[in-house]
C-alpha cells in the first residue's frame, strides 16, 4: 500500500504535463470535474446515512428490533470504518481537481492566496485530532478489555457469587472509566494517584490517565474544531463556480469528519462540541451529510449533560449494558434465579458481541485513520510543493 | 443421605463460627441455598457406596480429618496436605472416568459420585480468614510480602484454592452435588484474586527503587561509565540491604520481579489473566509516562504548536525529543519488553503487551517527528533532520514498523529537498557586488562548510539519498551510474558553485583579479575537501586532481595576463641598432618597467590571497619568472646607463627589491600601496 502511495506524486505529475498540452479543454473539463465532484460527496454521504439494505441477508437468525443491522447503525466502528474509507476517497478526488493539469500560479493568485493558506491551516488542527481520536481508541480498547472479563465472568456456568463479584469489578471499572474519560476531559485536569485508597472498595483496576496521553498541554479538541470552522464560509459570486467550491467542501468535509471522531471516542477537551457547524443546509452535495450532523449533534447534547466518554455505538450501548448488568449483580443472590439469570444471559451476549465487533474493527480503524494522518500530511506537502513552483514561475527572472 | 449432607452443613457450621464480614454472610446463605435437597436426592444412592467402598485414596484422606478429630487444631498449613492428596485423587478419579467414558457410559452416571470432605470447607474459611487478615485496609507493621514465608503461603493457598476450582468445575458428579461448594470456593478465589489484583497493582506502582543515573545524560558514554562507578559503589554500600547490584529501569528488585511473576502466575491459574494484564498495562503505561515526564522532561506537544514554533525553540526542543526517544529505545523500551516477558513468561503475548504499553508513545515520538519534517524547510534545519532520521533508524524498535517507515521517508524527503534548495540558493544567487581583492566568495565559504558539516552524516545521506529520491532524480541520475546518488548531488552543487563562481568572476574587470577570484574560490573548495575525509571520499581523488588542474590553468592565466606583459619589456628587441645600444628606447624600457611594476604592485597588494600556501605558490612562481629575467636585463643593460644619478633615475629596483616587494603582494592592504613603495625605498 505504501509504496503504490509514495508514487503518487510523480504519477500525478505526469499526467498532469499531458493535461497541460490540451489548455483550451480544460475549463469545460474542470466543470465537469466538478460537478462530478460534488455528486460523489453527495452520493458517498447519502450512503452513510441509510445505508442500501444488505443485497441479500445470509441468514435470518440475527437482526432483531432494527431494520438496519447495528453494525451498520451511525457512530458504529463498522460505520466509523466506512467514514474514513469516504474521507480518503473524498480527499484523493479533491487533490487531483486542485493539483492535476493545473497551472501552478493560478492557486497562488488571489482568492488562493488566502484560501490555500486556510485550508492547509486547517489539516494541520486535523493532524492533531487525528491522534488525539487514535490516543482515544486506545482507550476504548481498554473498555473493551475490562468488558470481556465481565462477559467471560458471566458466562461461567454454573454463575456463581464469585463470578458474579467478578463481573461487577470489571464492570465498575469499566462504568468508572467512562465517566473519568468524560470528567477529565472537562476539567482538563491531571491527577494524582488516590488508587490505592479506592483499590478496596471492589472497584479499580486503576484507570488509563487520559490527560497524559493527550496532545499537548492546553490542547482542546473543541477549540480546534471551531478553529477549523472559523473561516469557512462558502463561496460567492463568481467564486462559486471555480476552484473555490471543492475547496470549500473538502474543508467542511474535513471538519465534519474530525468533529465526528472526536464526538466518537474519548478526547481531549470536548466542551462546547456541540457548537454549531457551518454546515450550508441548501447545498445539494451536503444534505446528507447535514442529515447525520443534526442526529449525531442531538445525541452529543443528550450526552453532554450527563457526561459521556463518546457517540460510538459500541461504547453507548457498552455503557448501558454495564449498567444493567451491575443492576443484576448488584442483586445476585446464589443460586441464580432463573429468570433474572436469563435476561443477564441475552446482555451478556450482547456485549459479547460488542466486544467481538470492538476485537475486529478498533484496530483496523486506529489505522485508517493513521492512514488519514499520513495522506493529509502528504498532500499538504505536494500543494506546498505545487506553491514553491508556482514561486518560481512567477519570481522575476534574473 | 447423612454423609452427603454433612459436607454443605459442616461447613456451614464453622461459618457462622467465625463469620465476621457482610461478605461471609452471604456465602453462608448462598452455600446453604433451601433447595439443596434435590442434590440429597440424587446423590443418596451414592452415600453408601463411596464411604463403603471408597476405591482409592480416597478413604485414606477422608477417614483421619473428616471423622476421627474433628476438633484438633487445624491449620493452613496441615489442611493443604490433605487438600492436595484429595486434589490428586480427584484428578485420577477424573481421568478414569475419562477413560471409562468410552466404555461404559451407563455405569458413568452411578460410578461418579465423589465424596468431598469436610476439610475443605474448613480450608477454605481458614484462606478467608486470611485473606481478611490481610486486605483489612488497616494500617500493619509489615505487609505481607515482606514475609517470604506468608507470601508461599498465601499463594500457595491460592493455586490449591485455583485448582480444587478447576477439578470441581471439569467434574461432572461435583457440578451435580456440590454446587454450592463450587459457589462458596468460586467467591473466595475470586476474592483472592482480587486481593492479589491489588497487591499487583500497588507492587507495581510502589515498588520501584529509585537508582539516581537512571537516564542517559546528554553524553552516553560518560553516562555508561559513571553508572558502572555508582553501581560498584552501592555494591559496597548498599547491597546488603537489596542485594542487587545494578538494578535498570524499570527498576523493581528482582525479588519483587519474581513475586510479581508469581502473582501473575497464580492468577493466570485461576483464570484471572485478563484482570492482572489490564492492571499490568495501565500501571506500567502511566508509570512510563510518569517517568519520561520526570526524567527527561518530556512535554507533548501538538503538530500545531510544532508548526508554529520558532527554528530557534525546535532546535531546543528536538534533542529533548531525541533524547526521551533514545532512552527509550536503550532503556525504558527494553526494559518494558524485558519485564513483561519476566512478568508473564511463555506467553506469546508479551510482544502485545508491550506494544500496548508503549504504542501510545510510539505515536507520539512518529507525530513530532513528523511535524518537524513538515516545518517549512530551510538548509539550516538539515542537522537537525538528520539527526531525527539516525534515531529513528538506529533506535526504534521492531515496532510500529510502517509508521516508523513513513516518518522516515518524510524525513528523507525533507532532507532531499533541503539540498535541492540548497542548488536552487546557488543557481539563483546574483549578488552584483564582486568581493574586494578576489577574495573567496561567501557563498563558496558557505556552501563548502555546509557540505562539509553534512558530509558528517554522509554515511546517512548516502542511505537517504539511495532510499528516498523520487524517480525522476534517479532517472536522471542512471547516466552517472558509477557515483552513488549523494556524491551526484554533490557534484551537481559544485558544478553550481562553481559556475555561479564563474559568473561572478566576469564582474571583475581586471582579468587577472578574476583568475585570482577563481583561484582563491578553487582552493578554498579544494582545501576543505581534503581536509575532510568524509568529504574526500564522496568527491573521489579523480575529481579533486581535475580540479586542481583546472585551479592551474588559471595560475598560468593570471601568470601571463599580469606578468607576461612586464615580462614584455625586459626582451631585448628594440634596444640594439646595429649592435649599438638605442639609449633613449633603454630608458623608455626602464621607465614603463618600473611604472608597470609599480602599478601592479599597488593594486595586487590590496589583492587577497588567505590561503598561505596559494599565496607563497604564487610568489614563488613570480618571483621564478620574473627575478632571472630581471637579472638577466640588468646585467645586460644596467651597464649603459651611467652610474650616479642616471642609474638612480632609472634603475628603481634592485632585484632583490623586485623580490622583496613581490611578496608584498595578495596581502590585501587596503592602505595605498605607494605608501610601502615609499617606505621600501627609504
Amino acid at each position: 500500500m505504501r509504496p503504490a502511495q509514495d508514487n503518487q506524486g510523480s504519477f500525478l505529475g505526469r499526467i498532469s504535463i499531458r493535461r497541460n498540452q490540451f489548455t483550451d479543454v480544460n475549463t469545460e473539463q474542470e466543470q465537469e470535474d466538478l460537478e462530478l465532484f460534488q455528486k460523489h460527496i453527495a452520493d458517498r454521504f447519502t450512503e452513510l446515512l441509510s445505508p442500501p439494505p444488505p443485497p441479500q441477508p445470509p441468514s435470518d437468525e440475527t437482526n432483531t428490533a432494527a431494520s438496519v443491522p447495528a453494525t451498520e447503525q451511525i457512530m458504529s466502528v463498522t460505520w466509523l470504518r466506512k467514514l474514513m474509507d469516504v474521507f480518503l476517497c473524498c480527499e484523493a478526488e479533491f487533490k487531483a481537481i486542485l493539483l492535476m493539469g493545473r497551472d501552478p500560479t493560478q492557486i497562488s493568485k488571489p482568492p488562493f492566496d488566502r484560501l490555500v493558506p486556510e485550508m492547509l491551516d486547517r489539516s494541520i488542527k486535523a493532524l492533531d485530532i487525528c491522534t488525539a481520536v487514535v490516543n482515544g481508541i486506545d482507550s476504548v480498547r481498554h473498555y473493551q478489555r475490562l468488558a470481556e472479563i465481565a462477559v467471560a465472568a458471566l458466562e461461567q456456568r454454573p454463575l456463581g457469587d464469585g463470578n458474579v463479584r467478578r463481573a461487577k469489578r470489571a464492570l465498575s471499572n469499566l462504568l468508572i472509566a467512562l465517566s473519568i474519560e468524560d470528567k477529565e476531559n472537562v476539567s482538563g485536569g491531571g491527577r494524582g494517584g488516590g488508587s490505592s485508597a479506592a483499590s478496596k472498595g471492589g472497584a479499580t483496576i486503576g484507570q488509563l490517565k487520559s490527560s497524559s496521553w493527550a496532545v499537548g498541554r492546553n490542547w482542546s479538541a473543541a477549540k480546534q474544531i471551531h478553529a477549523m470552522t472559523a473561516n469557512l464560509a462558502p463561496p460567492r459570486g463568481n467564486e462559486a463556480a471555480g476552484l473555490p467550491l471543492p475547496m470549500f467542501i473538502m474543508s467542511t468535509v474535513t471538519v465534519f469528519v474530525m468533529w465526528v471522531l472526536t464526538a466518537a471516542v474519548p478526547c481531549q477537551e470536548r466542551a462546547g462540541l456541540a457548537n454549531h457547524l457551518p454546515v450550508p443546509k441548501h447545498l445539494n452535495w451536503a444534505q446528507s451529510l447535514v442529515g447525520i450532523h443534526e442526529k449525531i449533534g442531538d445525541e452529543w447534547k443528550k450526552k453532554e449533560k450527563k457526561g459521556s466518554a463518546g457517540l460510538m455505538e459500541e461504547m453507548t450501548r457498552m455503557e448501558k449494558l454495564g449498567h444493567s448488568l451491575v443492576e443484576f449483580a448488584d442483586g445476585f443472590h446464589y443460586p441464580a434465579e432463573k429468570e433474572a439469570a436469563e435476561s443477564a444471559a441475552a446482555q451478556v451476549a450482547e456485549m459479547a458481541e460488542i466486544c467481538r465487533r470492538m476485537e475486529e474493527e478498533l484496530v483496523p480503524l486506529q489505522q485508517q485513520i493513521r492512514e488519514v494522518f499520513h495522506r493529509i500530511v502528504r498532500s499538504r506537502a505536494e500543494i506546498l510543493e505545487v506553491l514553491e513552483q508556482a514561486g518560481k514561475l512567477s519570481a522575476p527572472v534574473v | 443421605m447423612e454423609k452427603n449432607d454433612k459436607d454443605p452443613d459442616d461447613h456451614h457450621d464453622d461459618h457462622n463460627d467465625k463469620s465476621s464480614g457482610e461478605e461471609k454472610g452471604d456465602v453462608v446463605s448462598d452455600a446453604h441455598p433451601p433447595d439443596d435437597a434435590h442434590q440429597d436426592g440424587i446423590s443418596k444412592d451414592n452415600v453408601d457406596e463411596s464411604d463403603q467402598d471408597p476405591g482409592d485414596n480416597v478413604d485414606k484422606v477422608d477417614s483421619p480429618s473428616g471423622q476421627e478429630a474433628p476438633e484438633i487444631h487445624q491449620t493452613l498449613e496441615s489442611l493443604s496436605e490433605e487438600l492436595d492428596q484429595l486434589l490428586s485423587s480427584l484428578s485420577l478419579h477424573q481421568e478414569e472416568q475419562h477413560k471409562d467414558s468410552n466404555t461404559k457410559e451407563k455405569q458413568e452416571e452411578e460410578d461418579d459420585y465423589f465424596q468431598i470432605p469436610q476439610f475443605v470447607g474448613k480450608f477454605l474459611d481458614l484462606f478467608e480468614d486470611k485473606l481478611t487478615k490481610h486486605d483489612s485496609g488497616e494500617p500493619k507493621t509489615t505487609t505481607w510480602y515482606q514475609d517470604p514465608e506468608e507470601v508461599s503461603s498465601l499463594l500457595d493457598a491460592v493455586d490449591r484454592v485455583s485448582n480444587l476450582m478447576k477439578l470441581l468445575l471439569n467434574t461432572k458428579s461435583c457440578l451435580d452435588h456440590h454446587e454450592p461448594l463450587i459457589n462458596h470456593a468460586g467467591s473466595i478465589q475470586q476474592r483472592a484474586m482480587a486481593f492479589l489484583e491489588d497487591e499487583f497493582r500497588i507492587l507495581l506502582e510502589e515498588s520501584v527503587i529509585i537508582k539516581e543515573p537512571s537516564v542517559v545524560a546528554d553524553d552516553q558514554q560518560d553516562h555508561h561509565s559513571d553508572a558502572v562507578v555508582v553501581s560498584q559503589d552501592q555494591d559496597q554500600m548498599v547491597a546488603p540491604e537489596c542485594g542487587d547490584q545494578e538494578i535498570e529501569y524499570p527498576g523493581y528488585s528482582e525479588e519483587m520481579v519474581t513475586l510479581l511473576k508469581n502473582i501473575a502466575e497464580k492468577m493466570k491459574g485461576g483464570g484471572y489473566l485478563w484482570e492482572c494484564r489490564e492492571v499490568y498495562l495501565v500501571a506500567r503505561r502511566n508509570i512510563l509516562m510518569r517517568t519520561l515526564k520526570q526524567d527527561c522532561e518530556f512535554e507533548k506537544v501538538s503538530v500545531e504548536e510544532v508548526l508554529k514554533m520558532s527554528w530557534g525553540e525546535l532546535e531546543r526542543e528536538i534533542p529533548i525529543w531525541n533524547k526521551t526517544f533514545k532512552n527509550c529505545s536503550s532503556l525504558f523500551f527494553p526494559g518494558e519488553l524485558k519485564l513483561a516477558e519476566k512478568i508473564f513468561p511463555g506467553g506469546d503475548d508479551e510482544g502485545s503487551l508491550f506494544c500496548i504499553v508503549t504504542h501510545g508513545l510510539a505515536i507520539q515520538f512518529l507525530g513530532f517527528y513528523e511535524a518537524v519534517a513538515m516545518t517549512k524547510r530551510s538548509t539550516e534545519k538539515l542537522f537537525k533532520i538528520l539527526d531525527i532520521y539516525e534515531t529513528l533508524r538506529d533506535s526504534f524498535p521492531a515496532m510500529e514498523k510502517n509508521e516508523v517507515t513513513s516518518a522516515r521517508s518524510r524525513l528523507g524527503e525533507t532532507a532531499i529537498n533541503i539540498f535541492l534548495d540548497l542548488e536552487n540558493s546557488i543557481k539563483s544567487d546574483s549578488s552584483k557586488t564582486p568581493v574586494p581583492g578576489g577574495a573567496v566568495h561567501p557563498l563558496t565559504r558557505y556552501t563548502m562548510n555546509y557540505l562539509k558539516y553534512s558530509c558528517e552524516y554522509k554515511d546517512t545521506l548516502e542511505q537517504v539519498f539511495k532510499s528516498h529520491s523520487t524517480m525522476e532524480r534517479e532517472e536522471e541520475e542512471e547516466k552517472e551510474e558509477e557515483n552513488s546518488p549523494f556524491a551526484n548531488q554533490l557534484m551537481r552543487i559544485m558544478d553550481l558553485l562553481d559556475g555561479n563562481m564563474e559568473a561572478k568572476s566576469k564582474l571583475y574587470k581586471d582579468i587577472p583579479l578574476s583568475c585570482i577570484f577563481m583561484m582563491n574560490n578553487g582552493r578554498y573548495i579544494v582545501q576543505k575537501i581534503k581536509g575532510s575525509a568524509e568529504i574526500h571520499e564522496v568527491m573521489g581523488d579523480t575529481w579533486c586532481r581535475r580540479r586542481s588542474s583546472e585551479l592551474r590553468n588559471y595560475h598560468k592565466n593570471y601568470q601571463r595576463e599580469t606578468w607576461g606583459k612586464l615580462l614584455g619589456f625586459l626582451g631585448h628587441e628594440g634596444l640594439m641598432h646595429n649592435g649599438k645600444i638605442v639609449k633613449p628606447n633603454l630608458k623608455e624600457r626602464f621607465k614603463s618597467f618600473n611604472a608597470t611594476f609599480d602599478e601592479i604592485h599597488k593594486t595586487q597588494t590590496t589583492w587577497v590571497v588567505n590561503d598561505e600556501q596559494l599565496q607563497s605558490e604564487l610568489r614563488v612562481s613570480i618571483t621564478a619568472v620574473m627575478i632571472p629575467a630581471y637579472r638577466a636585463f640588468m646585467a645586460r643593460f644596467g651597464q649603459y646607463l651611467d652610474p650616479g644619478r642616471q642609474t638612480e633615475k632609472y634603475v628603481k629596483y634592485q632585484p632583490e627589491d623586485i623580490e622583496d616587494l613581490i611578496d608584498e603582494l595578495f596581502e590585501g592592504n587596503t592602505s595605498s600601496s605607494s605608501a610601502a613603495t615609499a617606505k621600501r625605498r627609504t
